[in-house]
């Protein structure tokens, strides 16, 4: 019986203990919301739909986000990843099979907006709530597009 | 106190530098840089190259033995930028090995070309996200 214990609290600090992989999962959300909204985004330059939209990405690649709308300017921002504090928690609770296998998943990092400031215009914005990437964008028309005029609805 | 310190640095220059792949490359006819905006075919080993193409230079991807992004579309969307910066839009897998037992890793042996023409009328590999 002593053994079947040992071998639980065994596989237990051995299994459990990839913190970053525990906390943080392998992927990242990214919410992208637009203002108008039925903008096209790409990832990597592959196009994943319509704003609003939410993909979850995987955390040890970095991504090229554009979001495309007729009319407007497109828009651009990059996600970079950074270092996952959680990954400290292996050294911290002993975890040395999570030394290894969070790189391996790639919970060992974060997504982070990058650059995001600087091209942002008033009405957009970006958060994190420690897991997932909310970004809005307020999309600028177009200078190069003249209006010739608009549809009204039909009473 | 002092062995704690060298094992967190440790982990910190592994987390920070130790999963990329390892590139070798090398330009011998550098073209002037592509924007964003201008398209790059990547063309995988069953796919032909046009005629007429001017021949930029070769990557290599290596596996650095720590490497974790190196699936097919993350080092197919590497060469795409390294061809943009060094004026390629076509970018020609030569030499593929998937991952196997020694290896988790791709590696590929590339060519960069430059075309005169429409790329994104080529047969062509098309990306996806992991």
């Amino acid at each position: 019986m002593k053994n079947i214990i040992k071998t639980i609290l065994l596989s237990t600090i051995l299994f459990a203990t990839s913190c970053a992989t525990i906390v943080s999962g392998s992927r990242q959300s990214i919410n992208v919301s637009s203002t108008p909204s039925s903008a096209t985004v790409f990832i990597n330059e592959v196009e994943i739909g319509e704003t609003p939209i939410e993909k979850k990405l995987k955390r040890n690649q970095e991504y090229r986000v554009l979001i495309e709308l007729d009319g407007y300017q497109p828009y651009e921002t990059f996600i970079s990843k950074e270092f996952n504090a959680w990954y400290l928690g292996n050294i911290l609770f002993g975890g040395l099979i999570g030394l290894i296998i969070d790189p391996i998943t790639g919970a060992m990092y974060k997504l982070t907006p990058k650059e995001l400031h600087a091209r942002m215009n008033s009405e957009s914005a970006f958060s994190t709530d420690g897991k997932d990437i909310y970004l809005s964008v307020s999309m600028n028309i177009d200078p190069n597009w003249e209006k010739v005029g608009q549809l009204e609805k039909h009473q | 106190m002092k062995q704690l310190t060298k094992l967190l640095f440790l982990t910190m220059v592994f987390g920070f530098v130790g999963c990329s792949p390892k590139i070798t490359s090398n330009f011998s006819n550098p073209q002037p840089q592509l924007s964003n905006e201008e398209k790059v075919a990547l063309l995988d080993i069953q796919h032909k190259l046009p005629e007429n193409i001017v021949k930029v230079g070769e990557l290599k991807f290596q596996d650095s033995g720590f490497s974790t992004d190196c699936s097919f579309n993350s080092l197919m969307n590497r060469a795409r930028d390294e061809a943009r910066k060094n004026g390629a839009n076509i970018v020609k897998v030569v030499e593929k090995k998937a991952p196997n037992l020694w290896s988790t890793c791709y590696r590929l042996t590339i060519e960069l070309y430059n075309y005169n023409g429409d790329v994104s009328s080529l047969p062509q590999y098309q990306l996806t996200l992991d």
